[in-house]
């Protein structure tokens, strides 16, 4: 599975949201679930799949997918493939 | 945050007669009246010019009383004196009322009730069924609290603490629970709880009413689910071994004594209602500070893992 696949798994469970629902570009505003105990829960999953842990400020600052795969990608976590 | 000044029985028999009033429950009422010179009122009721309340009880009568000082009486004295332990009602700013068959669930510091007393006399009577799942519940606050992503490095530090002391004192019907009780509760209030108490709020009421022989409640359920929920984080993420290595906790230990607090019987009763449920229990606030990630897919570890 790629990371990409990976992400996407992960935040259709943290958000409970239908996979025919899912688009990268979704943002905070659009999605119910996305409230400050979503972010912790984000953070959680995003550790346990990518061994990767937000900082709070990072964590504080995501407003979107996109932003999170910015933040993994800075890192060196690939999502090309 | 202020934690409520602890009072001896002595001192709570010894307050003005005239201006205190008691909430209480049936099953202990009779003693309180025997011991304590202050009239028993029916909860929600406050005659005028009542300047102290003392709320003797389990943690729903608690938090009622916590409830309804804030709401109502916010000059009103509130003694809450725990009738058991494991809520950790009387040390903590949660309030968590049944609404329309919902918990609804409150926080702030203004609910914290002013004095408490432990009357350790009221555990003479706990059947040790009783004492050992409210012995769960307050597990299940000291270790959700204690693993908690919201958790700090000195919180964990003070509970590591708490623990080691838990596992000092035998699971059962022990009056040093009241005390250690408390300690858990205010601690985990300044962090979350997880998975344990998502599964105990979204399924009290269920359970209840489909079940109404079983005595469902929340220790019951805290008890049944805390091993389970806990062998669930210990395969979902390292975390849980890295914190108890890293803050000296005997883990071992821990989980003989979970697993004492645990009732296969229970667990196979609540099986399909978890089921049923899961959706909600996703949804629920604590599930979503729960120390390992809970997805759709978890419920099929809860399904088909053999706790006997």
């Amino acid at each position: 599975m790629s990371n990409l696949e990976k992400l996407k798994e992960l935040l259709i469970d943290v958000f409970l949201i239908d996979e025919s629902e899912f688009r990268l570009d979704l943002t905070q505003e659009e999605i119910e679930t996305w409230d400050s105990l979503g972010t912790v829960s984000m953070a959680v999953g995003v550790e346990e799949t990518f061994g990767y842990h937000f900082s709070q400020e990072e964590a504080l600052s995501i407003r979107s997918f996109q932003d999170i795969i910015n933040i993994l990608a800075a890192k060196g976590i690939n999502f090309d493939d | 945050m202020t934690r409520p000044v602890v009072l001896s029985f002595d001192q709570l028999s010894q307050k003005s007669t005239t201006d205190t009033v008691v909430w209480t429950v049936s099953s202990i009422r009779k003693r309180v009246e025997e011991r304590l010179p202050y009239p028993v009122v029916a909860p929600n009721e406050i005659p005028p010019g009542t300047r102290s309340l003392i709320a003797i009880g389990g943690g729903t009568l608690l938090d009622l009383a916590k409830a309804w000082r804030a709401d109502n009486d916010p000059e009103l004295e509130l003694i809450a004196v725990p009738s058991l332990w494991g809520s950790g009602a009387e040390t903590s700013p949660v309030v968590v009322l049944n609404v329309s068959g919902e918990k609804s669930i409150r926080m702030n510091e203004r609910f914290l009730p002013d004095k408490i007393v432990f009357w350790t006399e009221l555990c003479e009577s706990i059947p040790e069924a009783t004492a050992r799942m409210a012995c769960g519940d307050c597990w299940s606050h000291a270790l959700e609290g204690f693993l908690s992503p919201l958790a700090d490095d000195s919180l964990r530090i003070e509970v590591a603490g708490l623990l080691g002391r838990m596992l000092a004192v035998p699971v059962g019907n022990d009056p040093r629970w009241f005390a250690l009780s408390g300690e858990a509760c205010a601690a985990q209030a300044q962090s979350s709880v997880g998975l344990v108490h998502g599964i105990a709020h979204t399924l009290e009421w269920p359970l209840r009413t489909c079940q109404p022989e079983a005595g469902w409640g929340h220790a019951k359920l805290c008890s049944t689910f805390l091993w389970p929920v806990m062998e669930y984080n210990r395969q979902a993420s390292d975390k849980w071994r890295l914190y108890m290595q890293q803050y000296d906790i005997d883990e071992q230990a821990v989980l003989a004594v979970i697993r004492h607090c645990y009732d296969k019987n229970a667990y196979a009763a609540a099986l399909e209602s978890l089921k049923q449920n899961w959706r909600a229990i996703l949804r629920d606030q604590c599930t979503r500070t729960n120390s390992s990630l809970v997805r759709s897919a978890s419920l099929e570890y809860f399904e088909t893992w053999g706790f006997e």
